[in-house]
């Protein structure tokens, strides 16, 4: 059966996208890479000061990777600022693709609506292909929709805390509310059975990064990370059964009488 | 080797490795060659630029183990060595081996935790035997300054130098030794050979320790960005270097005899000599005020920034030809690494059939 991924008109098969930083060195950032079978990874401009450098050895390496390069915007504390460091990533890696960042708190880098929207309207305009970081709020996710988004990525905990899925409520009503928009879950996911758990719960994919460079065996988690994605992906297409209170054998109980049985049917 | 002179060996760049290289091989009866692009009395690599720490077990977490080993041989080399350069040089050099401190803020204290524990991942339970835990009091005993955390860690045996007497220390000593230096001439170097614009000449091995300057001889071979401030305070001094944990921030402190304290660094993956920014300054300072509030008061005096040389595996580079031997990408662990690669360096040299005592 083919399961692909469509983000605006190019296909993917792997569910899983990382993230470069924070990894020991950039050789084993290379290799998690490769052993997460991630197609798409995000990198980040901020700090570098691009417009010094003809060369940089470093994105010459992430480029050779092969993945589409996801640039981001990560640190960006405005619209204004998120969208010049966008044009600068367009022009030194050849790519419309953005991730979209514009922080409202610095403290658990929660991302801010206002600017959020701000920021990709003008981007859509440019011609930018934006997948915004944005929290689980199903109007701002409407908003960002309006203006041209055809891709969402909100958060599953604030950046870097491997909180997992925070708010299952409100990630659900994304989910069932904005059926047929592509949803990425972006930020918080600190173990695979929460990526698994993602992906049962009917997202599209996951973006990770931390949980992977910081692990003490990067390669290994990345790997872990990979099954997991693709477990949950399939436990999504296979359908979850419904959670019971009682337990239900799943062969008859010839001792229980018949009531008894009727009973416990009716308490579900 | 020919019978009827010494032998001739060209050591290109003028850093630590450069130097401490030039100043172990006086041992033997060679001619030796120091050749630097910049001025030697202004040191221009991240040698001078960086804090000088010695401290294989808080760099373990993010490195691989050979950094560990190779960190350990260190320490005792530098604690043997730098009496000898003391002695010859006739000044201090600042060695200290007070072990350092981590601490982190009450809210962050799970960064302590996860240090243990990757520690203990990569060393087992000898990690336990390093380590000591410091509860309020024993860390207020410790580190005075630090009264307002609530625990730390004691690294009891990590050591730092100050850099900027050991560099000049050993240029002197270079040139007590008989060492030629020859500045402000920038070289490439080939088996046998350094070249120069406007010339060449033969070796009976050439060393190259030239840092980023050797960049279009070793693929892969990248500069990380490092930022450092230094700052002056009379009210708070601390007694060894200091790191604190931070999930986003890192910052150490390393005081310096002179009421100075080097803070530091970031780590950007940019090849960007332009002067400090001012977010990475503002992280320095907030991170440095959190240590201790009075740091407030404290006068930034300098600020300095450089790129270290790095692989794409982060590891030291060697390697060994006939006469030719690079030794490279120290990152940031330069006085780290140093005494062991160039011990390393000195055993392939003895293996060339070049040295005799």
């Amino acid at each position: 059966m083919s399961d692909l991924l469509n983000f605006y008109g190019k296909t993917f098969n792997s569910r899983l996208l990382v993230g470069t930083a924070l990894y020991p060195s950039p050789a084993i950032m290379r290799e998690s890479v490769k052993a997460s079978c991630s197609e798409i990874i995000t990198l980040s401009l901020r700090r570098q000061n691009p417009a010094q450098q003809q060369d940089n050895v470093f994105w010459d390496y992430v480029r050779e990777s092969g993945c589409q390069l996801l640039p981001n915007t990560a640190g960006c504390r405005s619209s204004r600022e998120a969208v010049e460091l966008a044009k600068m990533s367009q022009e030194i890696f050849q790519t419309d693709w953005l991730k979209l960042e514009v922080i409202g708190d610095d403290y658990n880098l929660q991302p801010d609506p206002f600017g959020l929207v701000d920021a990709a309207r003008e981007l859509v305009q440019l011609g930018f292909k934006v997948l915004p970081y944005c929290t689980d709020d199903l109007v701002l996710c409407r908003k960002l929709l309006d203006v041209g988004c055809e891709v969402l990525m909100p958060w599953g905990a604030p950046i870097g805390t491997g909180q997992g899925l925070l708010n299952k409520y409100s990630l659900q009503t994304l989910r069932e509310r904005l059926s047929d928009v592509p949803l990425i879950i972006d930020a918080g996911i600190g173990a695979p059975s929460q990526a698994a758990e993602a992906l049962e719960m009917g997202f599209d994919a996951v973006l990770l990064n931390t949980a992977i460079a910081k692990a003490q065996e990067p390669v290994l988690m990345a790997q872990a990370f990979k099954l997991a994605v693709e477990s949950g992906r399939a436990a999504f297409n296979a359908g979850l059964m419904l959670r019971r209170q009682t337990a239900s054998p799943s062969t008859p109980t010839l001792d229980m009488p018949f009531w008894q049985q009727a009973e416990s049917m009716l308490r579900e | 080797m020919t019978s009827e002179s010494k032998a001739k060996i060209a050591i290109a760049g003028g850093g630590l490795l450069g130097r401490l290289l030039a100043w172990r091989l006086c041992q033997y009866d060679v001619n030796i060659t120091l050749f630097e692009a910049g001025k030697l009395s202004v040191p221009q690599g991240a040698c001078w630029t960086a804090a000088g720490m010695i401290s294989p077990l808080s760099e373990l977490v993010h490195s691989e183990k050979q950094v560990y080993t190779q960190g350990l041989q260190s320490l005792d080399l530098w604690s043997d060595w730098s009496r000898k350069l003391e002695l010859q040089g006739g000044r201090a050099v600042g060695f200290r081996r007070a072990g350092s401190v981590l601490v982190a803020h009450g809210k962050d204290r799970s960064e302590l935790l996860q240090f243990l524990r990757e520690l203990q991942g990569k060393l087992g339970e000898s990690a336990r035997e390093q380590v000591q835990v410091l509860d309020t009091e024993a860390l207020r005993d410790l580190e005075p300054a630090l009264h307002s955390f609530e625990q730390g860690l004691y690294l009891r045996g990590e050591a730092d130098i100050n850099n900027h007497r050991l560099l000049p220390l050993l240029l002197d000593v270079l040139r007590l030794q008989g060492v030629q230096l020859r500045e402000l001439t920038r070289v490439n170097c080939e088996p046998w050979c350094i070249s120069f614009p406007g010339g060449e000449e033969h070796f009976d091995c050439v060393i190259d320790c030239r840092g980023l300057g050797a960049k279009d001889q070793i693929k892969g071979l990248r500069g990380v960005r490092g930022e450092v401030m230094v700052v002056e305070s009379r009210e708070v001094v601390l007694q060894r270097p200091v790191r604190l944990l931070h999930p986003r921030y890192k910052l150490y402190a390393v005081p310096r005899s002179d009421g100075r304290t080097v803070i530091g660094a970031t780590e950007i993956e940019s090849e960007d000599l332009s002067p400090i920014s001012v977010r990475s300054s503002m992280e320095l300072s907030s991170a440095l005020y959190s240590l201790n509030p009075a740091f407030a008061e404290a006068r930034i005096v300098e600020t300095r920034v450089n790129c270290r040389p790095a692989t794409m595996n982060n590891n030291p580079y060697i390697h060994n030809e006939e006469g030719l031997i690079r030794v490279n990408g120290l990152y940031r662990h330069g006085y780290l690494l140093a005494p062991a690669m160039v011990q390393q360096v000195e055993n392939q040299v003895a293996q060339q059939r070049l040295l005799v005592f």
